[in-house]
């Protein structure tokens, strides 16, 4: 990073973002438990609050699982992707305070130890593991809640420095794991008390959504993990696009000892990085030149073309590789450098 | 799972999260900033923020913490073929 950690680095986008988001939660709240008292008077206030907290978390995590795949189809969704952290932390704080609520609720009964006497019935209560009808429901909830506790405790970016981008992905594709826990905690939970199909049939939906826009955007990018092949020159380059192919200010993604490059036309310059952003492992190629800076489409980290780091104060590099232009087309190394060593761009119009 | 399997949970659970919040103490206060050089004048609220995430992740940094390691760099299939890391 190279700057002093704060608890959030607000800006006028984030300001935005997060009021509209608050609004938006309030009023689907205040909507969900009005009209529901309207349309279930056999409900208690309790039981549509704590109803209206689920879905509210529940929309929210298709919101949030929605976001990744629009913005690798449409660009337009990126300023979603922006601030998607703040929520995932506003959907774990309402499944939290769900969980807490039907805890309270449902398994405050005995006169014992008001908080280790519900968690203990939570978890041991419901035994019919034999049945599917019965199955404890409870237990995805608690499985979910957990994950995501995880998620959200390491949202910021001292985890990520901390945790490595890598790993701190691999801890929040654990979301997945999460979803598919609530997805068989509502399922399982309305077979026990719902007679109508309309809960069940929207969290279908949903699956159905979540999964189809995923398989797509995998349809759409499942050239682009395939290694680049073909004969090298003398020196080792691979021949990785045309010098036409290149759009100025912009990258084409290719795959490159094991992972994938951006190779980027910066005006009559082609360098070469690691596609991978080191903040959260960004899809730099995705991202365009501004200013003279590879900026990353998802939180707007810099980078230099030629180097592959950030500009002072920050402290962020990435590998960069060797490249060549000869009779109009694009040669890489496909040996990458270390972190932040500086390469001469290739010349367009200057081959031999 | 039973009763008795739920209390002794709990039980683990509880002892496991008493010694993170034990250990988030001086932790929040030095061993951030040594094991990270952006943490050293982080805010009050920044120290907030990541409570329960040293709670619940707080073996991982005392072995940093002991061990004075610096922020790690991560590894990716391009940094290990560029010999970074070894």
């Amino acid at each position: 990073m190279g700057h002093a950690y704060r608890a959030v680095g607000w800006n006028r986008q984030k300001k935005i973002y997060d009021r509209t988001l608050g609004l938006g939660l309030i009023a689907y709240l205040v909507l969900f438990v009005v009209v529901g008292l309207l349309r279930w008077p056999e409900h208690s206030e309790e039981t549509l609050a704590l109803r209206a907290l689920g879905t509210g978390a529940l929309l929210l995590l298709h919101v949030i699982l929605s976001i990744g795949p629009l913005a690798r189809l449409d660009h337009r969704w990126l300023p979603l992707l922006y601030n998607r952290r703040h929520l995932g932390v506003l959907m774990f704080c309402l499944a939290l305070v769900h969980g807490v609520f039907a805890t309270v609720y449902y398994h405050s009964l005995t006169d014992g130890n008001p908080v280790v006497d519900p968690l203990i019935s939570v978890l041991s209560a419901n035994q019919r593991s034999d049945s599917l009808a019965h199955f404890p429901f409870e237990i995805f909830g608690v499985v979910a809640l957990a994950i995501l506790f995880l998620m959200a405790a390491t949202s910021h970016d001292f985890w990520l420095a901390n945790l490595t981008a890598p790993v701190w992905k691999a801890l929040h594709m654990l979301v997945y794991v999460a979803y598919a826990s609530v997805v068989l905690h509502v399922a399982l939970g309305t077979l026990q008390g719902e007679t109508s199909p309309v809960l069940s049939g929207l969290v279908g939906v949903g699956v159905v959504w979540v999964l189809g826009l995923h398989l797509v955007v995998g349809w759409r990018e499942r050239g682009l993990d395939r290694p680049t092949t073909g004969s090298p020159s003398a020196e080792g380059y691979l021949d990785v696009a045309a010098v036409d192919e290149l759009k100025d200010g912009q990258a084409k993604i290719v795959t490159l000892s094991g992972d994938r490059v951006a190779v980027f036309r910066n005006g009559d310059e082609v360098s070469v990085v690691s596609n991978a952003c080191q903040h959260q492992n960004g899809p730099l190629g995705e991202g365009r030149i501004i200013d003279g800076l590879i900026v990353c489409p998802w939180h707007g980290y810099q980078y230099q073309p030629r180097c592959g780091r950030s500009p002072e104060p920050f402290t962020e590099k990435i590998p960069t590789f060797r490249a060549q232009v000869r009779a109009g087309r694009v040669w890489v190394h496909p040996t990458p450098l270390p972190a932040g060593t500086d390469v001469e761009p290739a010349r367009i119009g200057a081959e031999a | 799972m039973t009763e008795t399997q739920a209390k002794w949970f709990l039980i683990a659970l509880g002892l496991y999260l008493a010694l993170g919040l034990l250990f988030a103490v001086p932790f929040l206060l030095k061993g951030a900033a040594k094991i990270d050089g952006d943490a050293v004048e982080g805010s009050w609220g920044f120290k907030l923020l990541i409570l329960p995430g040293t709670v619940a992740l707080w073996p991982l940094l005392l072995s940093r913490w002991l061990r004075f390691d610096a922020a790690p760099v991560e590894r990716s299939p391009h940094r290990d073929a560029a010999g970074e890391g070894r």
